[in-house]
């Protein structure tokens, strides 16, 4: 059986978080920057998980839970507001969706 | 896990202590069977329930102000009851009350679903009622989530009006992005805090009462700095502080005028009580890494807040950066309070100043709604041209409102500033001390530029016949409009009191 390290479990979640991260800030497409979001979630999923299991506490495996609900319930009305906002605009790039200037 | 642990936890669930929260909940179910019972024609009872119920439950906690559950941990230590939560659970009351009054105004002019909104704007006060009292990051995330979540709804509920959309989906992005930079950093916390080859290492490293401990057993861990400035950076998107402000002037813009107010007082409010939370008990041991890193936030807030305010057109994102000035005025009290001596008497003094924020906000919303054109984004300062003319009264109000805001002398909010500014004289923090200074000579500024407009303009003939018409409305019952009218009368009477006597009241605040 092999064996990974805690360390190396972390830097994974601290990757994946970062691909996240710079997704948001430099895609254009709301879909994808959707997406990121939740890559963001799963890599902070992740890393709660590897610190339970290493820490020997179940409270991590517990939070788990609640964080995926509340994503749940984050999709549901994120994906109803592009839906809504792409039947007004017909686009979905963040780059033609300014119309809020002074 | 033993059955007396479980016993034990079991024991610590204290639901009287929490009956507020839960009551709320059950009254923001109640108006969603109302509305399936009732007929049609009835609908229109039904934000009168919703305001009768808060007022009554308001009512309710103000009675039982000193609960004797007060300074205990209930539900295993999910939740602490302390007077500070007790003063944001009135707070988050009146708020989310005046909201759901700005709602009907607003509502009744418009063919939209009416009750969801009362629902939702119950549901996410009844959140940061939680989130106020949360000792434990779990409950601390899933409270802060319900109200993100709420606010998604809320800031795109004008659903026909595409500006109101968008201000949903930058909303969105923006307070998605912060939950998770939260998430991560309360991982990492949880992460370090469990680590059995650590000194002090902790079960529960959510608890915060363990966190502190564990945390002043390991000064200068680097995982756990990483964790409470990610954390601290997921909270400064929720007040709207310096570098994550990018999101406030689209999102108040575009968003309905009742959710910018609740978004303007109640969010921003709550990021400030769990702020002063994590402050002052989890990331206490850490307080050479918090301080530095909120005094320059509330220096950058101050002077950003305020130099964007000078050039906007559109009130709404006018009152959203004059915000995250004010957010910077709360930082620097909440600054002030973690500097040796002065800790209760500023933490005092940033709820005094919380307080007279939401009589001051709410007063300059109630006028902005009551003269909301029929695209809720687009109202301009030259909307308000002559005013005083058309409408004094809302224009007495308005003035009363913004020079509260601006801190002028015999108004409350000056007393607000003075005490924040006395907590950072004593801390010695004297350049924040003179950036803040100057910030309410600019403040002073923009907000009598708008006061200028609303009595010394002279309003054109097209700017009078399209303001007029929307009194009337469409047969809406003037009942509405004067309990609307009194209760802004109301908030204006409060500001200029409180400006020349705080009495009991102010002794409350600030001698603890």
């Amino acid at each position: 059986m092999i064996t990974i390290s805690l360390n190396t479990l972390v830097l994974l979640s601290t990757a994946l978080f970062a691909i996240g991260f710079l997704g948001v800030l430099l895609r254009k497409n709301t879909l994808i920057i959707y997406m990121s979001l939740e890559i963001m979630l799963v890599a902070a999923i992740l890393a709660l998980v590897v610190f339970s299991r290493f820490n020997g506490t179940m409270d991590g495996n517990v939070f788990v839970f609640f964080i995926l609900t509340v994503a749940a319930a984050e999709v549901a009305v994120g994906l109803a507001i592009i839906v809504a906002l792409f039947r007004k605009r017909v686009t979905i790039e963040v780059d033609e969706l300014n119309a809020l200037k002074h | 896990m033993s059955v007396e642990l479980l016993q034990a936890a079991a024991d610590s669930n204290r639901w009287g202590a929490i009956i507020p929260e839960v009551s709320l909940g059950c009254l923001a179910l109640l108006l969603l069977v109302l509305e399936m019972a009732l007929p049609r024609r009835a609908h229109r009872l039904i934000p009168a329930v919703a305001i009768v119920g808060q007022l009554a439950l308001l009512v309710g906690v103000l009675a039982c102000f000193n609960a004797p559950y007060l300074g205990t941990e209930t539900f295993n230590g999910l939740l602490v009851h302390t007077r500070d939560g007790q003063f944001m659970r009135v707070f988050f009351l009146l708020a989310s009350l005046l909201v759901s009054l700005l709602g009907a105004v607003s509502l009744a002019r418009r063919q939209l679903p009416r009750i969801e909104f009362f629902h939702i704007v119950l549901v996410v006060s009844a959140a940061m009622m939680l989130l106020a009292q949360s000792n434990h990051f779990v409950m601390l995330f899933v409270a802060l989530e319900t109200v993100t979540v709420g606010f998604y709804i809320l800031v795109s509920y004008f659903r026909a009006s595409p500006l109101s959309l968008e201000a949903g989906l930058k909303y969105l992005i923006t307070g998605a992005l912060s939950s998770g930079l939260l998430l991560f950093g309360i991982v990492l916390l949880y992460g370090v805090a469990g680590n059995p080859l650590l000194v002090g290492s902790t079960e529960s490293g959510m608890h915060f009462g363990h966190l502190q401990t564990f945390l002043a057993a390991n000064p200068d861990h680097f995982l756990a700095s990483l964790g409470i400035v990610l954390v601290l950076c997921g909270v400064c998107f929720k007040i709207g502080a310096f570098p994550f402000q990018i999101w406030i002037p689209d999102v108040y813009q575009g968003a309905p005028t009742p959710v910018t107010a609740f978004l303007a007082v109640a969010s921003k409010a709550a990021g400030f009580a769990i702020l002063l939370t994590l402050v002052h008990t989890a990331f206490a041991p850490y307080a050479g890494l918090v301080v530095p890193t909120l005094t320059v936030l509330a220096a950058l807030t101050l002077i950003f807040g305020n130099l964007a305010a000078l050039t906007q057109h559109n009130v709404k994102r006018l009152i959203g950066l004059s915000g995250v000035s004010h957010a910077g005025f709360l930082l620097l009290g909440v600054v002030a309070s973690l500097h040796a001596g002065s800790a209760a008497s500023a933490i005092g003094a940033v709820q005094f100043y919380l307080a007279v924020y939401l009589l001051a906000s709410f007063a300059v919303f109630g006028v902005m709604t009551q003269l909301a054109p029929a695209e809720d984004a687009t109202q301009e300062l030259d909307h308000y041209r002559g005013l005083a003319k058309r409408q004094p009264f809302l224009a007495f109000v308005l003035a009363v409102g913004l020079g509260s805001l601006a801190g002028i002398p015999p108004l409350a909010g000056f007393v607000g500033k003075l005490a924040i500014f006395i907590n950072a004289f004593d801390a010695q923090l004297y350049v924040l001390l003179g950036i803040a200074i100057l910030g309410v000579v600019v403040s002073i500024y923009y907000y009598f530029g708008w006061i200028r407009v609303a009595f010394f303009g002279e309003s054109t003939e097209s700017e009078t016949a399209a303001a007029t018409p929307r009194e009337g409305g469409d047969g809406q019952p003037c009942c509405g409009c004067c309990v609307t009218r009194f209760v802004l009368g109301l908030l204006a009477a409060a500001t200029l009191v409180l400006g020349f006597y705080q009495g009991g009241l102010g002794e409350w605040f600030f001698s603890r």
